[in-house]
């Protein structure tokens, strides 16, 4: 089976300076990758070219064996590729519902929406369990119920590839468990997901698979328990979180 | 006159309208650039420098007192405003422009209020004509360009080579960082303030030695500031300068060659181009400190 | 659970709906005025507010929904009414067949405006907006015989309707309260709708709405165009009102008091741009202040408001009301209790 996305050869420089290159990566339909790697590894670089943020300086991103290289946040977006940020994750002045009825008005429904309709905003607050506070503006939630109005905003986009960026940063253990919980059942919805952060504990409760980043270049990919016994990994994060 | 001469003569009239304008664009680009404040009532700052000026001269003080009358003025009047105003809108600028624009209404109609509408000029400083082949060369343009490279350069040296001007710059960078290593950026924010604003008085004094003025002269004397401020790039005095010369001659000529109805659209257009082209400007600048939005 | 979502619903638009009611109800006792036999000068400052009235309605979509602030917008009021008073003179073009075009030609400026504006972004658009608004009064000015250069244009085309003159100032009034409270209305729906949804998000948080595949610049510039819609026809009544235009009618400094009642007014509230409009075209009235006096007072109570009011005056006031009365911080720690109960 070909996989949701392909990415291949992809780099990207800022003035003289490499922060991808040459990065391959193939997600497979129905997984929860790890993407991992130390601070300055490349691993935001590679999250804000593939959504747009940033043009590559060369490579290819194929979706569902499209061409997406280059395209604008948006378009990644309504393309069927959800994603979250660090630091922005809701529209603070506005309502927690409001919110998430936003998130699904700007997308194509999905081709298999006629056998199985996408969850209403309203059920999506119950997934993520915030529905008691959906008329609350976004802005007087706690910083925890914040990164689940995050993750309800981008599944309200209809994604069949959901990127996570960091998702459980800034959240207690109670928390993380009650994320990791959430991110597991999405692979039996239809949604693939791939997870960029470098806390080796979290990855290890949700990815089968890890690919690990340094210095712009992929220097590991497999089996999470392979991954981190290969040296050259536990080079990388010697003395580190691991 | 010899049309050589005529451009002669054309030269030194734009330099000298380009050094009032410079030195509203040093005042905004310092302002702008490095505090991020957007005051648009900074032309209204120069219209009070020549108020000043114009109140002072006919109280019978002489000229070169006037000057530093003005400057005091404006400047404290600067202090007073940023203590009291700008302070509290640092964090947004789109408020700190608006708080602008409500002082624009209410210092030209202080003005007219207590000084009438009508244009107001005083007695040349300086009202020798030399004449260098067929040039004619009145000598108060040549002091008006004089003080304003002095002034310029001056100012350059205390932004680019002081200590106080390298933590300035730092603090441009980052402020939460500049705050940690122990410069106090909100001083510095505010003295960049009171500099600025000294600068707007002395470009009002200097402006009402060369033409009348009347309380709406501010208006489209801030536009051409930062059409300047923008052309030059942010923060960045070289680029003031040198657009300011450009914008000062070129207004000159098309003044000079009648076109003098269309000077005014001059740095609303090329600003309007440069932004788009080039949108931190002809020579390079800060993209306006990095602010919480 | 489908019963309760559906009186969810059908709540919801019972609160859009109350939220129109105020305005509706100022607006009929404003029509009613006339009863009173007001004098003309009242007759005309009230024509001359609503006139404004119907821009601020446009302003407000672009600034308080979409957090854009434009300081050119009597630009686009001027190329509504040269709009009218060109195609009256050249082409025998009425009042009613003016306003789609002149709506027409001040949505095609806003676009013109709000590209180039929108690209270079940030706290230079608004620097640009002034620009561009000053440019347009240059371009008036040395126009020649075309736009009448400084002196301007006449234009005395009467404005009937079924048949009837409506240039007595009475029947004008009426009509400018009637075109009012279309433009409020227009407004409120906007505002109710996922449009409006959609220019909010990009208010809070542009990075956040592109993620969620709404297309910023676009939405944005849409906007702009919107908010000209609304200054052309604000513009073509001005024209037939005053049956004379001049280029420093559309100037900056007239940007400066549009967005100054807006602002005043409160841009977020659906009453804001009627209250700001009012306030600031009767105040002098009401405290007997010379223009000067006046302009002086306007200036410190925009300061004032920015400084210590937000939402605007009327924001401040209802905020105060429902602090005072109707105890809506009780009910919000009553929720936040279930919610923690329900965890």
């Amino acid at each position: 089976m070909s996989p949701i996305l392909a990415i291949s050869g992809l780099s990207k420089q800022f003035g003289g300076v490499t922060a991808l290159a040459g990065v391959d990566l193939a997600i497979e339909e129905g997984e929860i990758l790890g993407v991992v790697g130390p601070n300055g590894s490349g691993k935001t670089t590679l999250f804000n070219v593939v959504t747009g943020v940033h043009r590559p300086s060369g490579g290819s991103v194929l979706f569902r064996g499209q061409d997406i290289t280059g395209l604008k946040p948006h378009a990644i977006s309504r393309a069927g590729i959800g994603y979250t940020f660090q630091q922005a994750m809701a529209f603070a002045g506005l309502g927690v519902l409001e919110n998430v009825q936003i998130a699904g008005e700007h997308v194509r429904a999905r081709a298999d929406s006629t056998a199985n309709p996408w969850p209403t905003p309203q059920a999506l607050l119950d997934f993520v369990g915030l529905s008691a506070v959906a008329n609350e503006k976004a802005g007087v939630l706690p910083f925890g119920s914040l990164r689940l109005l995050g993750l309800a905003l981008a599944l309200a986009t209809r994604p069949s590839l959901l990127l996570l960026d960091e998702p459980a940063a800034g959240l207690n253990d109670r928390e993380t468990t009650a994320l990791v919980g959430l991110v597991r059942q999405l692979p039996g919805h239809g949604i693939t997901v791939c997870v960029i952060d470098h806390d080796m504990k979290l990855m290890q409760m949700l990815c089968r698979r890890l690919a690990v980043l340094d210095f712009g270049s992929k220097i590991a990919d497999g089996p999470t328990e392979a991954v981190l016994a290969d040296p050259k990994v536990l080079e990388v994060y010697l003395g580190g979180d691991l | 006159m010899r049309a050589v001469d005529i451009f002669i003569q054309q030269i030194l009239n734009g330099l000298s309208i380009a050094s009032v304008i410079t030195l509203i664009a040093i005042g905004v680009t310092l302002i702008f650039g490095l505090t991020g404040i957007i005051n648009f009532a900074h032309g209204e700052f120069l219209m009070i420098g020549g108020i000043v000026t114009w109140l002072a001269v006919s109280a019978g003080l002489g000229f070169p007192l006037a000057v530093v009358l003005a400057i005091l003025a404006v400047g404290l009047m600067g202090y007073i405003l940023e203590r009291g105003l700008f302070r509290f809108t640092l964090e947004r600028p789109t408020n700190g422009f608006i708080v602008s624009l409500g002082l624009i209404v209410v210092l030209q109609h202080v003005v007219v209020l207590f000084w009438n509408p009508n244009q107001k000029s005083i007695p040349r400083p300086l009202t020798t004509v030399w004449e260098v082949g067929g040039v004619r060369i009145a000598s108060v343009r040549v002091m008006v360009i004089a003080i304003t490279i002095a002034v310029v350069a001056l100012s350059f040296r205390m932004i680019t080579a002081s200590r106080y001007g390298r933590a300035l710059r730092a603090s441009v960078e980052d402020r939460d960082t500049a705050a940690l290593m122990g410069i106090p950026v909100r001083r510095y924010i505010t003295g960049v303030f009171v500099l600025g604003s000294a600068l707007a008085g002395l470009g009002g004094a200097l402006l009402i030695a060369l033409f009348p003025i009347t309380p709406f002269t501010g208006g489209t004397m801030v536009m051409k500031g930062f059409a300047v401020a923008l052309i030059g790039g942010l923060g960045n005095i070289y680029g003031a300068v040198a657009a300011g010369l450009i914008l000062g001659i070129v207004e000159g000529f098309s003044a000079g060659y009648g076109f003098s109805q269309w000077t005014d659209a001059y740095s609303f257009a090329l600003m309007i181009l440069v932004l788009i082209v080039r949108p931190h400007g002809l020579f390079g600048g800060t993209s306006g400190p990095r602010m919480a939005s | 659970m489908k019963e309760g979502l559906r009186q969810d619903r059908a709540g919801s638009v019972f609160k859009a709906l109350r939220s129109l009611l105020p305005v509706l109800v100022i607006l009929a006792l404003i029509a009613a005025v006339p009863l009173f036999s007001p004098s003309n000068r009242f007759l005309s400052l009230a024509i001359s507010a609503g006139i404004n009235v119907i821009a601020l309605y446009g302003l407000s979509v672009l600034f308080g929904q979409t957090g854009i602030l434009s300081m050119g917008h009597a630009a686009l009021v001027g190329v509504g009414a040269y709009a009218a008073a060109i195609l009256a003179r050249d082409f025998g073009v009425g009042f009613w067949a003016a306003l789609p075009a002149a709506a027409l030609a001040s949505a095609v400026f806003a676009m013109i405006v709000g590209i180039p504006s929108l690209r270079v972004g940030g706290h230079h658009f608004v620097i640009m907006t002034f620009a561009f608004g000053q440019l347009l009064a240059i371009v008036l000015t040395n126009g020649g015989d075309y736009t009448g250069a400084a002196t301007g244009l006449d234009l005395a085309g009467p404005v009937t309707l079924f048949g009837a003159d409506m240039s007595d100032l009475t029947r004008y009034y009426l009509m400018v309260v009637a075109f009012v409270t279309s433009a409020a209305v227009a407004s409120w729906a906007i505002i109710n709708s996922s449009y409006g949804r959609t220019l909010r998000a990009i208010r809070e948080n542009e990075k956040l709405a592109a993620s969620l595949g709404i297309n910023v610049g676009r939405h944005k510039i849409g906007a702009f165009v919107v908010s000209g819609i609304f200054a052309g026809i604000s513009g073509v009544l001005l024209a037939y009102f005053l049956g004379h235009i001049s280029p420093s009618q559309f100037s900056s400094f007239p940007s400066i008091y549009l967005a100054l009642m807006v602002m005043i007014g409160g841009a977020r509230l659906i009453e804001g741009p009627l209250a700001g409009g009012i306030l600031v075209a009767f105040l002098p009235e009401v405290l007997n202040l010379d223009p000067v006096q006046s302009r002086i007072v306007y200036g410190v109570c925009l300061i004032a408001v920015i400084m210590l009011l937000p939402d605007g005056l009327i924001g401040g006031i209802v905020r105060a009301l429902r602090a005072a009365f109707s105890g809506k911080p009780k009910q919000e720690t009553q929720q936040r209790g279930a919610a923690e109960a329900q965890r």
